[in-house]
């Protein structure tokens, strides 16, 4: 059934892939949906396509091996779960029985980042380090749900595997008006345009970033939002052009070690291109398992919550050339 | 679900004429493990290598001139480090000469390595080498087969230590679940370890308990009488039949080399001339030795 998205409302990421897989269950006869026993998002597809989907039950190794054999076998599976269990449990299937021999098996989950505050063993904080560590592997992060429905139409195509993180999916801010940016895995997204610095961000802390652009917007600062919600292959270009246009002022944000993830991606350009940086601040959570709280209440305790991003920013923006 | 036979394999070999590839694969192995100057899995290559002949020259539904036919039997070496073996029973199937693997094995760019990749060699049907993952794929394999109605059948050689590996089991409750009777495992029970002896260390027994236990179609083979294994796999159960099936090939590690047999010392190494020599010559007299019985 056909559902119309508005933006700034709330909507479900989870019901944007469950959508998504049944109508491109449709157009690819090949498209498998595989998951160890969290299918909720997959109702919709298992009703269409019950020959096509598999639930392997609480074994996120199988799933991945089983989605390597199908994919050997010219299908396309998609592998939906939890990502700190199929980031850690099963990542030597991700590295070595997708990675290795080049498979086209996406692998999609919730609890990127301190969110649904289940404690440590359902965060997945590690997860887009040991994913950008994988040889062939495409590694995202998505913030807007609908955008979800994209990445995964666009994944269809794509030859290797990819990796493609949410927060916890069951409710998320729809950022984007649908067409207002042209969305392409590989690309970073200009959400704002700013000159005095910019703050690069993905998955569940776009929405928070925003808020911060708005504040600092008010002190008149002008600054640039960008989504790089793919990390791998990292936009390297849109990096070196915005350390170009924005004073060389750079804020890195995320729900994810700061060490490993987009601020260490986007520090290996600017190394690698020689980029010639006025302030670097980076944002996220730092070496501890972090406990209990609300996503919001973590983010603040572990610093890269709205008013750390606001000041970081006015820090940096103040930073002498 | 009929299947058709393909390549041009004409009449299927006797159980006689299987034994004598079986010695020809055992001399090719040593002899590789003399000449080349790294280690090589010795120990556990002949204990696969009677099973990996019946398959390559009598159970597989294959063609080595078409190795991308859909309707080929697909056969995943989950025990990688047996790939050497693997190949030269392949190359007597005719995929690629033997020459090729002495000439490459083991050397820059080689198709031809310690652990087999489907990348560099196409012929095999999955890249394998770290224990336990080799099963979860050809349920993959399997289940695909059984949603596009193809009649072909998955096999999966694991070795037994191998089956300590919690995947294999994931692997079995989902071949199981999905009611796979187009999978087969066949499992080496050689019953070593590389460093211990089955049973010392980790107990497996009761093994085929086990896997009945697991819901699947539990067969005993002696993993080196041909005729046996021949008869394992004339006998398997129709492919669209609901349960798969493990055949447990009670084996030898070292099988058919006096010195090598269950002992430690020859999971893995490479033979000089003396020894290649000694080896070859203890490989003749237990082939001389069987045919007097």
């Amino acid at each position: 059934m056909p559902v119309t998205f508005t933006f700034g409302e709330w909507f479900s990421a989870r019901t944007v892939i469950g959508q998504t897989l049944a109508d491109l269950g449709e157009e690819y006869p090949n498209l498998w949906a595989v998951t160890p026993d969290i299918g909720m998002t997959l109702v919709e597809f298992r009703e269409k396509f019950p020959d096509r989907f598999l639930d392997v039950g609480l074994a996120e190794q199988v799933a991945v091996g089983v989605a390597a054999g199908l994919a050997y076998e010219g299908n396309i599976p998609v592998v939906s779960g939890m990502l700190p269990f199929l980031s850690m449990r099963a990542l030597e299937q991700i590295r070595t029985d997708v990675c290795y021999p080049n498979l086209p098996v996406k692998i999609i989950g919730t609890h990127g980042g301190l969110v649904g505050n289940g404690g440590s063993t359902h965060y997945a904080v590690e997860d887009l380090s040991l994913m950008c560590s994988l040889t062939n592997m495409t590694v995202t992060s998505i913030g807007d749900p609908l955008m979800v429905g994209e990445i995964l139409r666009q994944s269809m195509k794509m030859q290797g595997p990819i990796y493609i993180r949410l927060a916890v999916g069951k409710s998320d801010m729809v950022l984007y008006e649908p067409g207002q940016h042209d969305i392409q895995i590989g690309k970073g997204i200009v959400a704002r345009e700013g000159t005095d610095v910019t703050i690069f961000t993905h998955g569940t802390t776009v929405a928070q970033t925003f808020e911060a652009a708005d504040a600092l917007e008010a002190k008149s600062h002008s600054v640039r939002v960008v989504d790089m919600f793919t990390l791998k292959p990292i936009d390297a270009d849109l990096v070196e052009r915005c350390a170009k246009e924005t004073g060389g002022r750079f804020v890195v944000v995320e729900d994810h070690l700061a060490y490993g993830g987009l601020a260490s991606r986007i520090a290996d350009v600017v190394v690698d291109r020689g980029i010639n940086l006025t302030g670097f601040e980076r944002l996220g959570i730092p070496q501890v398992f972090a406990g209990f709280g609300d996503d919001e209440e973590l983010r603040n305790k572990y610093g890269y919550g709205l008013s750390a991003t606001i000041e970081a920013a006015e820090r940096v923006i103040a930073a002498k050339k | 679900m009929g299947q058709t036979t393909l390549g041009s394999q004409g009449q299927r070999h006797s159980v006689a004429e299987l034994e004598d590839l079986a010695f020809e694969l055992r001399s090719k192995l040593l002899y590789l493990c003399g000449t080349y100057e790294g280690a090589v899995h010795i120990g556990g290559d002949l204990s696969v290598a009677d099973i990996l002949i019946a398959l390559y020259h009598y159970g597989l539904n294959i063609d080595p001139s078409n190795i991308a036919n859909p309707a080929r039997d697909r056969f995943i070496l989950s025990k990688g480090h047996a790939a050497v073996c693997m190949y030269i029973a392949m190359a007597m199937r005719g995929f690629f000469e033997f020459d090729e693997i002495v000439e490459t094995y083991g050397q820059l760019d080689s198709a031809f390595g310690m652990h087999p990749c489907k990348v560099q060699l196409p012929g095999v049907e999955a890249s394998t080498g770290s224990l336990g993952h080799g099963l979860p794929i050809a349920v993959g394999m399997a289940k695909s087969a059984r949603q596009r109605n193809e009649p072909h059948r998955v096999f999966c050689l694991l070795g037994d230590g191998e089956t300590g590996e919690g995947s294999v089991w994931e692997a079995a409750m989902a071949g199981r679940s999905s009611e796979l009777g187009n999978l087969v495992a066949i499992v080496d029970r050689n019953r070593q370890l590389m460093t211990s002896f089955g049973e010392d260390r980790i107990v497996l027994e009761p093994y085929p308990d086990k896997w009945a236990a697991f819901g699947w179609n539990v067969v005993m083979v002696e993993g080196h009488d041909m005729a046996d294994l021949v008869k394992a796999l004339d006998n398997l159960p129709a492919p669209d039949s609901n349960r798969p099936t493990v055949l447990i090939c009670e084996t030898i590690k070292g099988k058919g080399v006096d010195f090598m047999e269950r002992n430690l010392a020859w999971h893995a190494g490479s033979l000089g001339q003396a020894d290649l020599e000694r080896a070859m010559a203890s490989l003749e007299a237990s082939r001389a030795g069987k045919e007097k019985n």
